[in-house]
C-alpha cells in the first residue's frame, strides 16, 4: 500500500495500471501541506486505521478493460455543425482533448489514415507509460485523425511512438514528472519535404504551407495524454507544460548541410545517409539566441562571438538535464543552414563546434555549489554523473558528442535556437512507408495545392 | 438528425497480474518500507513503524532504510528482489507527492 498526496492519485493509478495491475490500489492520501518541511504529521497517527485496513481489508473495485477494438462513442445533432459541437463537447468532457477543436476519429477517417501504415492496425507498439494503455497502430491513427492529420504523416508518427516507448528514451519517468519535458522529434531523409514537414522559416511553429509537424506532434501529445494518462495535475505533475500542444516535430534542413557535415540521423544513430528516420529526445525549455554580431565584426569575429553567446546560453545549472548526463543530451542546438555553411567556410566542423560549446559551457564549481547543484549530482543514479562532481569547471554533459547540433531554421544568420534537454536518452528509428506511398503524396498534392476559393 | 460515431482514443488496458492478497491480520507479521526518501518520508514512515509496533503484538517492522531508498533505486528489479528475499509479508510505499 502507498502513502501519497491527494492530488497525486491519478499519477499513482497510472503507475499501477502501467505495471499491469488493475488501475487501483490501497492508498492513504493527505494534502500537500503534510509533505512540506516542518509539517504537522499528527494526521498520520489520526488516520492510522486506514493504513492498517489497506494492508488487511482493501479490495479493488476496478478491472482492466476487456480488450479488442477501440470502443466507439456516438453523438446526434440537428445539423452537421451541431453534431460537431456535440462531438467536441463529449471529447472535452471525457478529457480526451487539448482545448483546441478536434476532428472526431470516425471509422472512415481512421481507415483513411491507416493507408499510411506498413503494419496491421492491431500491431502493438508497446504500452504507453505511465497508465499502460496499449499503443497499437490503430490507436496512432485515431490520435492522428483527432489531430487533423493525414495518411502520409502516419509513418512518422508510428516511428516516433516506437521511439517514445523505448525504455532508453526515459519516457516512463518523464511522462509523469514535474519538469514539463516535451518530446522533440527530428526527422531526417526524404520523407520530411515529401510530407510537408518544415525545416526552414518557422519550423517550430504553425505553418500552413508545411503543416505536418503540428498534426504529428499534436497526435503524439494526445497519445501521451489519452493512452499514457498524462493529464495535467492528474496523471502528470508537469508544473507548466510548455510546448505541449504540438510538442516539437521538424525536419533537418538537409538541402543546406555543408559538404562533409553529416545529417543528424547518420551522425547520432548511424542510419544510412538519405534514409528516412526519426530521432526523439526530450526538452524542457526553448530559447531563441541572437547569434549574429551587431556592428563591424569580421567573419571570424562574428563566428566566434556567436559561438560564445550560444555556449553562454547553455551554461546553466539545469539539474533536470542530469537525467541525460551520461548517454542522453543536454539539449538541441539549432543553427540555420547559412550559418553552418559560413562556419564551415571558416574552418569549423560539426565536431569542432560541439567541442567548443562543451568546453565553453562548463560551469565553475563555485557557481554550481552556490546553486545547490552538487547535491543533485550526488544523488544521481549514474556513477558517471556522480563522478563529475569533482570536475571544475563542471561540464554540462559527459561528452561533446551528447550535444545535438541540428541544421534547421530559416535562411537567415541572425538567430539560433536552444532546446534545453531533459533527456535520459536519444532514440532513433527508421521510418517505414507503404508501397503506395507515392499515391498518398499525390493525393496530398491534390488536396493541399488547390488554390483557395471563396465559394 | 445527424449521427456521428467516433473512436475512444484511450487504448485498452491489460491486467497481467493481480494485486497482492491482503493479510488476515498484522499481528506477528513482518512489514517493510520502500521509501523515495523525499516529501517528509524520513519523519512519516518512522512514525508508522512506531504505531504498528505499538498496536500489533509480535509484529516486526523493518527500519525505513532496510531497502535501497530514493527514486532512482526503489523501482529497480534489484530492490524488488531484495524486498522479496527479506521475507516481508507486506510493504508500505512512500512518499508519493
Amino acid at each position: 500500500m502507498t502513502l501519497t498526496r491527494a492530488d497525486f492519485v491519478g499519477v499513482m493509478k497510472n503507475a499501477i495500471s502501467g505495471l499491469g495491475l488493475g488501475p487501483d490500489a490501497a492508498m492513504v492520501t493527505f494534502p500537500i501541506e503534510l509533505f512540506l518541511p516542518g509539517s504537522d504529521i499528527a494526521q498520520v497517527e489520526a488516520r492510522k486505521r486506514e493504513f492498517y485496513d489497506g494492508l488487511t481489508h482493501w479490495t479493488s473495485n476496478l478491472a482492466a478493460d476487456a480488450g479488442g477494438e477501440s470502443p466507439m462513442a456516438s453523438v446526434r445533432g440537428a445539423t452537421f455543425e451541431d453534431t460537431m459541437v456535440r462531438a467536441n463537447n463529449l471529447m472535452i468532457a471525457n478529457l480526451w482533448g487539448d482545448g483546441l477543436p478536434l476532428w472526431p476519429a470516425t471509422r472512415e477517417r481512421v481507415e483513411w489514415i491507416l493507408r499510411g501504415s506498413t503494419l496491421p492496425r492491431a500491431h502493438v507498439l508497446g504500452t504507453f507509460p505511465p497508465r499502460g494503455g496499449v499503443a497499437t497502430v490503430e490507436v496512432c491513427a485515431i490520435a492522428l485523425a483527432m489531430a487533423g492529420g493525414r495518411p502520409e504523416y502516419l509513418p512518422v508518427l508510428v516511428a516516433a511512438v516506437d521511439a517514445f516507448l523505448d525504455p532508453d528514451s526515459g519516457s516512463e519517468q518523464l511522462q509523469a514528472a514535474s519538469g514539463s519535458a516535451f518530446p522533440v522529434v527530428i526527422v531526417n531523409g526524404p520523407i520530411g519535404p515529401q510530407i510537408r514537414l518544415n525545416s526552414g522559416f518557422g519550423c517550430l511553429g504553425p505553418d500552413p504551407q508545411r503543416p505536418a509537424g503540428a498534426s504529428i506532434g499534436r497526435a503524439l501529445r494526445l497519445m501521451q495524454q489519452n493512452v499514457g494518462g498524462a493529464r495535467p495535475g492528474i496523471g502528470t505533475m508537469a508544473n507548466y507544460g510548455g510546448l505541449r500542444y504540438t510538442n516539437v516535430v521538424f525536419a533537418e534542413d538537409e538541402d543546406n548541410l555543408p559538404a562533409g557535415w553529416p545529417a543528424h540521423g547518420t551522425d547520432r544513430h548511424g542510419f544510412a545517409p538519405g534514409r528516412s528516420a526519426v530521432s526523439l529526445a526530450f526538452a524542457n525549455g526553448a530559447t531563441n539566441i541572437r547569434r549574429r554580431g551587431a556592428k563591424k565584426e569580421t567573419p571570424e569575429e562574428d563566428a566566434l562571438q556567436g559561438m560564445h553567446r550560444m555556449a553562454d546560453f547553455m551554461r546553466v545549472p539545469n539539474m533536470a538535464g542530469l537525467a541525460g548526463y551520461e548517454r542522453g543530451t543536454p539539449g538541441i542546438l539549432m543553427i540555420p543552414g547559412v550559418v553552418a555553411q559560413t562556419m564551415t567556410a571558416l574552418g569549423w566542423t560539426k565536431r569542432s563546434m560541439r567541442e567548443f560549446l562543451w568546453e565553453h559551457s562548463r560551469i565553475p564549481a563555485e557557481h554550481l555549489r552556490r546553486a545547490g547543484g552538487h547535491a543533485w549530482i550526488e544523488i544521481d543514479a549514474s556513477p558517471v554523473t556522480r563522478a563529475s562532481r569533482r570536475l571544475d569547471p563542471w561540464p554540462i554533459t559527459a561528452s561533446p558528442d551528447n550535444i545535438i547540433l541540428i541544421v534547421a531554421g530559416g535562411g537567415h544568420p541572425t538567430n539560433s535556437y536552444w532546446l534545453q534537454g531533459y533527456s535520459p536518452g536519444v532514440v532513433g528509428r527508421e521510418i517505414q512507408v507503404p508501397e503506395d506511398f507515392g499515391h498518398l503524396l499525390d493525393e496530398a498534392n491534390r488536396d493541399l495545392d488547390t488554390p483557395a476559393v471563396a465559394s | 438528425m445527424v449521427t456521428l460515431e467516433f473512436h475512444d482514443p484511450s487504448g485498452r488496458l491489460e491486467a497481467r497480474q493481480p494485486h497482492a492478497p491482503r493479510l488476515a491480520s498484522l499481528e506477528g507479521k513482518r512489514i517493510g518500507f520502500v521509501s523515495n526518501e523525499q516529501w517528509q518520508a524520513y519523519r512519516m514512515l518512522p512514525l508508522l513503524k512506531t504505531l504498528l509496533e505499538r498496536d500489533f503484538a509480535g509484529i516486526e517492522v523493518l527500519p525505513i532504510d532496510a531497502f535501497p531508498q530514493g527514486n532512482a533505486l526503489i523501482a529497480t528489479e534489484e530492490t524488488a528482489a531484495q524486498v522479496k528475499q527479506s521475507g516481508v509479508d507486506a510493504v508500505i510505499i512512500g512518499n508519493a507527492a
